[in-house]
């Protein structure tokens, strides 16, 4: 499976994150072309508005992939991405596109299989939605 | 499309006399040096095209009280937003405040086929009348009080007490599921065609619902239905009121009783309903209305209230927050309990103001104008029902 309609954005962050993603490159692990990573220093960086900025330009789904609970490596780990992905997700809520194309996925250091099977497990759940952005649009 | 020259004639700038009354009651200018409506207007004006290193001209917060000076009653605030419409076209970025959490959910509420669930927050005590032509247009209140919830603010809770307010004056309505963002805002940062997108999709709703009358809690969406629309779209045809204006005449001729509340209030006029709208009796007539309640004004009222710092969700800076100070200070004056305003986004960037200041700021408690007046008869809770 390396071809899908479906666009998503992942913002990773800069450490686990992002190296959840390497060592799936490094494996050779497949997934969708159409999945574009955002990297960011630490998912607090991402606020509701980035998360709807993505579906605003016409992204399908919207990953943000971080650290485990406690691993934050700037000890910051305050609460900040809940809050945000619980308004972005609310808001999705109230404009009928559908607050599951939205997930927040804490995933162990350097689990390339694990983000892969992620994010091709959320593309099929996508696809199986009505596309958020109308054909032509 | 887009025609400058017509929008500068169409303003009247040119019949500036250079007198700089504007400037000296402009709240910008009290607080920024560089800021000069004035000057904006000869810059622009004497050269053939805009000027991109303008930075002033996203300081303005199209609160009207220049408008309200001038002899000529010059539009400087449509003067601003056609330049920065032109600004825009020209490459100039937005600076987005709240992260453009709100230039995205306006784009996005522009969608054609959107099939919006917004009306979960829908008590289940408030009577909608079936194949009614008037509408209530609820705004984007259930957006901002997501969007907002670190603030704490709650601006459903004006637009349940109007709600319940016309259910107990029998006045009937319905709600559209559908409607989308006026727009407002996107006119004033300058998108014109996110506005236009915004306008289309909400005039089509209400023509395939047959709406002939809509009434309105929030200020923006009241000036941008009455008065944008049929401007940018050429006629609606459709009667717009202010909530103020169907419940005044109510109270006053004894049809709709309000209840007591034993407080002190003070009211903020909102720019957009009291000098866009010239809304100013009716809010009061309402809060005269409630046994018990004492109102005083402030410093600056009416015709001359300070705005509360808002700007389009762009730019916002240290001015604004001044201007914040400067407005929760003279409702602190007062000795009121209650800052009352009728406008939800006067509610949040107070809020915000309050939220974020360094403790100096006055703490004084906001309410938005229809809830009060429901708390009177004690429909402003969660649990009426």
């Amino acid at each position: 499976m390396n071809k899908s309609a479906v666009r998503l954005v992942v913002f990773a962050c800069n450490w686990d994150g992002l190296s959840c993603i390497e060592a799936a490159a490094q494996a050779g692990l497949v997934y969708p072309a159409s999945v574009r990573v955002v990297r960011v220093s630490c998912l607090s960086r991402v606020h509701q508005g980035l998360m709807l900025k993505a579906f605003e330009l016409g992204a399908d789904g919207v990953m943000l992939l971080g650290c485990e609970p406690g691993n934050c490596q700037f000890d910051i780990d305050a609460g900040l991405i809940e809050q945000e992905y619980e308004k972005a997700r609310r808001v999705l809520r109230l404009l009928g596109l559908g607050e599951e194309r939205l997930v927040l996925c804490h995933i162990p250091r350097g689990d390339g299989s694990g983000f892969v099977g992620r994010v091709t497990g959320f593309i099929k759940k996508v696809e199986r939605m009505q596309p958020a952005v109308p054909a032509g649009a | 499309m887009f025609d400058m020259e017509r929008e500068i004639s169409d303003s009247k700038i040119r019949l500036c006399l250079d007198c700089g009354k504007c400037t000296v009651v402009c709240p910008v200018a009290q607080h920024d040096p560089e800021f000069n409506p004035r000057l904006i207007a000869q810059r622009r004006l004497t050269q053939n095209s805009s000027n991109p290193q303008d930075e002033t001209i996203w300081e303005c917060l199209s609160c009207y009280m220049c408008v309200e000076r001038c002899n000529y009653h010059v539009a400087f605030p449509e003067f601003i937003h056609s330049l920065r419409a032109e600004a825009l076209a020209e490459g100039a970025q937005l600076q987005c405040s709240h992260g453009g959490t709100l230039q995205a959910l306006m784009h996005l509420m522009a969608r054609e086929d959107l099939r919006q669930d917004r009306l979960s927050w829908l008590p289940q005590d408030i009577e909608l009348s079936e194949q009614c032509d008037t509408i209530f247009f609820v705004g984007c209140a259930p957006y901002f009080d997501i969007m907002f919830s670190d603030l704490e603010v709650n601006t459903l809770k004006g637009v349940k007490g109007a709600l319940r307010l016309l259910n107990r004056a029998q006045v009937p309505f319905t709600i559209l599921a559908n409607e989308r963002c006026c727009g407002r805002d996107l006119l004033l940062q300058g998108d014109r065609e996110g506005f236009l997108a915004l306008a289309r999709a909400n005039m089509e709703e209400f023509a395939r619902h047959g709406v002939k009358k809509i009434i309105t809690n929030c200020p923006e969406g009241y000036y941008t239905l009455k008065v944008d629309y049929p401007r940018m779209l050429g006629g609606t045809g459709i009667e717009v009121v202010h909530l103020t204006e169907v419940l005044a005449p109510l109270v006053q001729s004894g049809e709709l009783d309000l209840g007591e509340l034993k407080t002190r209030v003070t009211y903020h006029d909102p720019c957009t309903l009291g000098r866009c709208s010239r809304i100013f009796d009716e809010p009061r007539q309402i809060m005269a209305a409630v046994a018990g309640l004492e109102m005083v004004e402030m410093e600056q009222s009416r015709e001359k209230a300070l705005c509360c710092g808002a700007s389009p969700w762009a730019h916002c800076g240290a001015v604004n927050r001044q201007i914040q100070e400067q407005r929760l200070a003279q409702a602190e004056a007062t000795g009121a309990d209650i800052l009352v305003t009728a406008c939800p986004k006067c509610l949040i960037h107070l809020r915000c103001a309050q939220k974020s200041g360094d403790g100096r700021i006055a703490q004084v408690e906001i309410q938005d104008l229809a809830y009060l007046a429901a708390r009177s008869l004690d429909l402003g809770g969660e649990s009426v029902g």
